[in-house]
């Protein structure tokens, strides 16, 4: 029995250890951007309405010395414009919100404050929507269920995304289609205009120059 | 109490497990390339399967023939080019990871009008033997979860895919209509204005301040 408890103990640590060193450098479910020097950085999503957005950012340690001093700023805009998050010389940040209006949302990024000139910086965002910004750990203390059930759960989840995303992609490809089918008859129609016009347009001009050449008394 | 202790560590090392390999990082972005961006993703295990797709979502160029493409390339850390694709509008990729670290994804525009690239990165894990302790024998169920969630992610990949590619379908269409009703307006107008100055200026031939009957 002790060493049943030892090789729990055991256990117990190894498994803290490797979700611990998995969060202690947060980089494995972030992606890493350079901001330049001068200027902003931005990056963007097309989202659909009520949709989570759940973001992190940071400032990624590099070998250069200024990391001490350098910040970032941040802003968050939607489509029609709206500030949603505007965070200005933090070293590290985070913005949730859910989308009101379907379209475009746009993260800027930028160095805040003084900073040496040339170098850009590194910072490290975490950007998850919809189902992977669903908070799991909350869901498995409410309905007290852990290990492979929550996977289970996790996985159920994941297929429901699918088919909620596989029903929007269905109705974009259906609103693609009336824009497509109404430039088609659009093409047709104003091509036999333009021969129309074209027709009419010398018919004019033949008569007027007629009645010209008739009031000219050339004819 | 003799069987409490083996569950209890068999809880132990289900909820180890499950936390390890819960760790999938993907991330779905889009970023504007003017000349060269580069996304880096760390890859957590060695023999990780890396796979994403990325598009060319909105370009303003006239004809299609002006810019063919971005270019890809994929560098591991120890700086080797894992892989690289060449004057393309959008692929999809994937290679398994030499070793673990941290991967640059970079793309180029090789010309100066800007582009949007929509991207997305997946590095999926599958526990085997060689993550577990030496005494611990790995759980079949695990396994399955964890190819399981592979397999939608596989398919999760494949719709940001359609919909980066239905992202710029719904461009090419929007300028399509757009094209349409300017330039067949445009024509319409410069019909009319160019037959007004053909008549004038045969009136013009004909006036009598030319000269008379000279024509």
């Amino acid at each position: 029995m002790p060493e049943r408890r030892a090789g729990a103990i055991l256990l117990l640590v190894a498994s803290l250890l490797l979700s611990w060193s998995g969060h202690l450098v947060p980089v494995a479910e972030a992606v890493w951007l350079t901001i330049p020097s001068s200027g902003t950085k931005c990056v963007s999503e097309e989202i659909q309405s009520n949709v989570v957005v759940l973001a992190d950012y940071y400032i990624v340690d590099d070998e250069h010395a200024h990391l001490h001093t350098a910040t970032i700023s941040s802003r968050v805009t939607s489509p029609y414009g709206n500030n949603l998050h505007h965070n200005e010389n933090v070293t590290h940040g985070q913005f949730a919100f859910t989308t009101s209006e379907a379209g475009n949302y746009l993260a800027c990024f930028w160095i805040g404050g003084k900073h040496q000139e040339g170098a850009g910086l590194t910072i490290g965002l975490d950007w998850k929507i919809g189902i992977a910004a669903k908070d799991w750990e909350s869901v498995a203390k409410k309905e007290k269920i852990q290990g492979v059930e929550l996977e289970l759960l996790k996985l159920e989840g994941a297929v429901q995304a699918i088919h909620d995303n596989l029903i929007y992609l269905k109705n974009r490809e259906a609103e693609m289609r009336e824009v497509s089918e109404k430039t088609n008859g659009r093409v047709a129609w104003f091509s036999i205009m333009s021969l129309g016009v074209c027709i009419v347009v010398s018919v004019l001009q033949l008569w007027h120059l007629r009645h010209y050449f008739e009031r000219k008394k050339l004819i | 109490m003799g069987t409490l202790r083996p569950r209890y560590a068999n809880l132990l090392l289900l909820i180890g497990l499950v936390l390890t390999s819960s760790l999938a990082p993907a991330s779905s972005l889009s970023v504007t390339v003017n000349d060269v961006e580069c996304v880096y993703e760390y890859v957590l295990y060695e023999g990780d399967t890396v796979s994403g797709n990325f598009v060319v979502v909105d370009h303003d160029i006239f004809w299609s023939s002006d810019h063919p493409g971005i270019d890809f390339t994929v560098t591991s850390p120890a700086g080797n080019v894992v892989q690289t694709l060449k004057g393309t509008s959008g692929d999809k990729f994937e290679f398994k990871a030499p070793r673990s670290g941290m991967y640059k994804f970079c793309f180029h525009n090789p010309y100066s009008t800007p582009e949007t690239v929509s991207f997305y990165i997946h590095a999926g894990h599958i526990p085997t033997e060689h993550d577990l302790a030496k005494d611990e024998h790995l759980d079949p169920i695990n396994v399955k979860i964890a190819e399981l969630r592979e397999s939608l992610e596989s398919v999760t990949l494949e719709q940001k895919y359609l919909k980066a590619r239905d992202s710029r379908h719904r461009h090419t269409n929007e300028s399509t209509r757009k094209r349409v009703i300017y330039y067949t307006v445009a024509e319409y107008l410069l019909l009319a204005c160019v037959s007004t100055l053909q008549v004038v200026y045969i009136r013009r031939l004909f006036s009598k301040s030319v000269g008379y009957n000279r024509v």
